[in-house]
């Protein structure tokens, strides 16, 4: 599993390809293109994107925020996900509870989740809705309650649910301890979940200050596809949103983490029946040049039973059960993950021995051309896939607005991922998965484990 | 983490429920000659194509030993004649396909997709795994090998632990109790024979059996039709081996008073449970009332169950019921966990709720609210081309016509809260019921007396 567990990645971008053209129908349909994408500003700031899409008489309706545990602090760490969950406990025309009794009563359904560098709220309904989804999601931007029992009440849930998650997870609870020896000073040294003495500390007046910092219609781009016209549409959001005040600029995120000089390592002890092992590298966020390379080297040594860590680890050296990792989209720089799923038994050190060997090959012969188109197969099916679906394209395009920083990048993707050469694969390789950027981690089963 | 996991589950239950107009435009249809029922619906959105070959009679249920059919299933990926396994997964991911081979409890199924360039390999590639599969003893060891040390994490993974104990608690000695992961012992028996005898028997393609191959996408049918003539058409039964219609299998075990086991795992936080009792066959004239009733008590976020241990409560991350259907029967089961002190309560709240549903049913508001909930989840749950294939398959499999959805829909439509009720007052468990519990029995021994007696066992690596 790859870092934050608090974020789907279901429709996740992660290393798609593009599109441009090739979405092209043969029916009245628009193409789910760059210049079909219609966009709108409110003069408080809300960003409204939309497309239309008939083919099912449905909404997919999703507001993006641009928070996420990135912009917390000690103690504050969690809270990002914790205000998550009370979006759905109180605003100011709808008591706690009611935002989904409401929800469902008129045939809707919803989810939330966040992630590093952002929140996504998501609603998908019978186009007949509409209007009373937005009176409630206009009405959680206005403000929330917080009402004391029931945030009492759901620290509890967080508190379940972190046990549940980390403590209860090894492969997560290793992933939080390397992530945080890793990360010594960005704010992504912490999980979206947060540690657990913040979890049972947050006060009441800290979460409602963060709340009107981050949640304001400044800081949010409201996403909107499916099947609905767009001019009686944006009336609607005029109606219910033009008069929410904008907020004031969230102060920026400027901690930036020191280069990493040496490799470091650290070690869990705990009742398991089989070890974890994980290793990261630094590497640069999703805007950085390098990273359609570090994206494609992903599948390349991670990705399918033909990739270069499966046959090592698991066909030939049969030291692990599976192999999983590679980049994450984000804002800032975060890391490379390469994790193992070591069989019972198996020697940790020639695991470790056998994926420095293969990271060093790649370093040393680089990756052929076949490898290379391989990848990019990959990355267009990865690509196209959520587009089958209204609230796929949704994500997508609230995702490359909170990562890329414009939903536009979304349709350059494809042109920057086929740009990149087998050489450049390779100096990825050669600058980021090195020794001295790394940090191992491993979990031993204590006690009667074998 | 994603704030719940019900819709998911909902909508997927829903695919054995309603739907809006017209949700399942009619296939084109025609027969290979080996047998094979091919249904085709085109899409031309984007360059994507999905399929699903559905082989009756070759699920979980055909076989007493535990793992064997889905272990047998997935070797057909593991190289044939012509491709080592190392070539066949090469070929997949330079194409960027995927292709699965798995089982379940009725039928096995081969599936896949990719652009639509790649289709014509992929399906060749598939032909060949079907019609060639190598079963090497090397493969099958380390797949064998593979699927036994996934199976000893499972003690680490108690929510994923109390549904395999359940499965053998409450089915034990059915058909439908053959777990689909197998256990230790069960796999370290099988030998590559026993899968490859198993395929021999089982896979296949035969009118009689009816299989049935369900393309979705961008594919017309006369493309369809020659790509199939080179692939999936040339499949023959092997010489010797009769193709009969899939046995039927036995009624379902009855549940008759309490069936209760703790497992015992001693380094366990949280304790989880899983209570189960009869349900409804698929396509049962009563299920329309049953999924609004299983809507409202524990198939949504603000159901009945999940109000009351979640939102009011905060005992839990996540509780749920769920429906699930096949052709001799169904099970009703209600899930959740919660902190090794308060199981006692969790179960008191759980049997509290499962009363009052039986004794005084819902709100006329209530099923109003679960009508629209259906109904308006509904489309979503058919948007995909790989939901449309596994819809259109599952109505073949079941003898339904494509226009089910609608008409369960349409009865959902006109579900009123005394049906509801009968529906609640029928499914429903008060004494007989079957209750599994994982947790550490020292701390929680004593909390489930009352909805006992409780027979006692150790967690065990592997085995269930």
């Amino acid at each position: 599993m790859k870092r934050a567990s608090f974020t789907i990645l279901v429709l996740a971008l992660v290393g798609h390809g593009v599109l441009a053209g090739e979405a092209a129908s043969g029916g009245a349909r628009a193409a789910f293109r760059r210049e079909n994408i219609a966009v709108h500003r409110l003069d408080n700031g809300l960003k409204v994107l939309l497309f239309e899409d008939h083919d099912i008489p449905n909404i997919a309706y999703y507001t993006f925020f641009r928070v996420g545990s990135r912009n917390e602090r000690p103690g504050l760490t969690g809270v990002s996900h914790f205000i998550e969950h009370m979006m759905f406990n109180g605003s100011a025309a709808f008591g706690p509870g009611e935002f989904d009794r409401v929800m469902e009563f008129n045939g809707g359904a919803n989810n939330a989740y966040t992630g590093d560098d952002f929140t996504a709220y998501t609603d998908w309904f019978p186009k007949a809705a509409l209007e009373e989804m937005m009176k409630l999601e206009a009405d959680r931007m206005r403000g929330l309650l917080f009402d004391p029992a029931v945030l009492e009440s759901e620290r509890g849930v967080i508190a379940s649910e972190r046990r549940l998650g980390v403590e209860n997870d090894n492969d997560n609870l290793l992933d939080e301890v390397v992530r945080a020896t890793a990360i010594m000073a960005h704010p992504y040294h912490w999980g979206v979940i947060g540690w657990m003495s913040d979890i049972l500390g947050w006060r009441r007046d800290e979460i409602s200050a963060y709340f009107r910092t981050y949640y304001a219609p400044s800081n949010a781009v409201l996403v909107v596809v499916g099947d609905f016209a767009s001019e009686p549409l944006l009336a609607l959001v005029r109606k219910h949103y033009a008069g929410i005040p904008a907020g004031p600029p969230p102060p920026p995120v400027t901690t930036a983490e020191p280069p990493q000089t040496g490799p470091r390592r650290v070690q869990l002890r705990k009742a398991a029946q089989i070890p974890s092992f994980l290793a990261v590298y630094h590497v640069p966020g999703a805007n950085d040049a390098d990273f359609p390379a570090l994206s494609l080297l992903e599948t390349i040594l991670l990705r399918g039973e033909s990739s270069r860590l499966y046959r090592r680890l698991v066909s030939d050296d049969q030291l692990a059960i599976s192999v999983s990792g590679g980049v994450n989209e984000t804002i800032d720089p975060f890391l490379f993950y390469v994790q193992a799923k070591p069989r019972p038994g198996a020697d940790l050190e020639k695991l470790e021995a056998a994926v420095a060997e293969e990271i060093a090959r790649v370093r040393d012969g680089g990756v052929t051309p076949l490898e290379l188109q391989k990848a990019l197969n990959a990355a267009r099916m990865r690509f196209y896939t959520p587009l089958q679906t209204i609230a796929g394209k949704a994500n997508m395009l609230g995702q490359a607005e909170m990562v890329y920083g414009g939903f536009e990048k979304l349709f350059a993707l494809m042109d920057r991922f086929a740009a990149v050469t087998p050489a450049q694969v390779r100096e990825a390789c050669r600058k980021y998965l090195v020794p001295d950027n790394m940090t191992v981690g491993t979990l031993v089963p204590a006690g009667g484990g074998q | 983490m994603k704030r719940r996991a019900l819709t998911a589950l909902s909508i997927l239950l829903l695919a054995s429920a309603p739907a809006a107009a017209g949700s399942l435009p009619p296939p084109q249809s025609f027969v290979l000659v080996n047998g094979i029922t091919v249904l085709l619906h085109t899409d031309n959105e984007l360059p994507l194509v999905s399929f699903r070959l559905l082989l009756p009679g070759a699920g979980t249920a055909s076989e007493k030993a535990d793992g064997l059919a889905d272990l047998a299933a997935a070797m057909l990926l593991k190289g044939t004649s012509t491709r080592s396994a190392a070539q066949v997964a090469e070929e997949l991911d330079r194409l960027g396909v995927s292709l699965r081979c798995t089982a379940q409890e009725e039928y096995a199924e081969m599936s896949g997709g990719s652009l639509s360039e790649n289709f014509p390999a992929l399906l060749a590639l598939a032909a060949d795994c079907l019609t060639a599969p190598a079963f090497a003893a090397d493969e099958f060891a380390k797949e064998k090998q593979r699927r036994i040390d996934a199976i000893r994490q499972v003690q680490d993974e108690p929510s994923q632990a109390v549904r395999q104990y359940f499965r053998k608690v409450y089915f034990a000695g059915h058909p439908l109790g053959s777990l689909k992961g197998g256990s230790e012992s069960s796999l370290q028996a099988l030998g590559v024979e026993d899968a490859r005898a198993f395929f021999r028997r089982h896979w296949l393609p035969a009118a009689a059996a009816r299989p049935v191959l369900v393309v979705c996408g961008k594919a017309d049918a006369a493309g369809l039709k020659r790509l199939l003539a080179s692939t999936l058409g040339r499949w023959s039964r092997p010489a010797g081996e009769e193709a009969v219609a899939a046995a039927a299998m036995p009624p379902l075990p009855a549940v008759k008073g309490r069936t209760c086991v703790l497992i015992d795992k001693p380094d366990a936080t949280q304790a989880y449970f899983m209570l189960g009792v009869p349900g409804l066959p698929f396509g049962d004239p009563a299920s329309p009332e049953a999924e609004v009733m299983n809507t409202l008590f524990g198939g949504r976020f603000t159901s009945w169950l999940n109000s009351e241990l979640r939102i009011k409560r905060g005992l839990t991350y996540g509780a749920r019921s769920i429906l699930q259907s096949w052709r001799p029967g169904g099970v009703f089961t209600v899930t959740s966990y919660t902190k090794n002190d308060r199981i006692g309560e969790m179960l008191a709240i759980t049997f509290e709720l499962l009363a009052k549903a039986r004794q005084e049913g819902f709100s006329a508001v209530e099923v109003e609210s679960a009508r629209h909930y259906i109904l308006g989840q509904f489309p979503p749950s058919l948007e995909s081309l790989a939901s449309k294939t596994r819809a259109y398959s599952e109505l073949f499999f079941y003898g339904k016509g494509f226009d089910y959805y609608d008409g369960l829909m349409s009865r959902v439509e006109q579900a009123d809260a005394a049906g509801v009720r009968r529906a609640a007052a029928a499914l429903l468990p008060e004494q007989d019921y079957v209750l599994v519990v994982v947790g550490k029995a020292d701390d929680i021994r004593k909390q489930l007396e009352p909805f006992g007696p409780f027979s006692e066992r150790k967690i065990r690596a592997g085995e269930f």
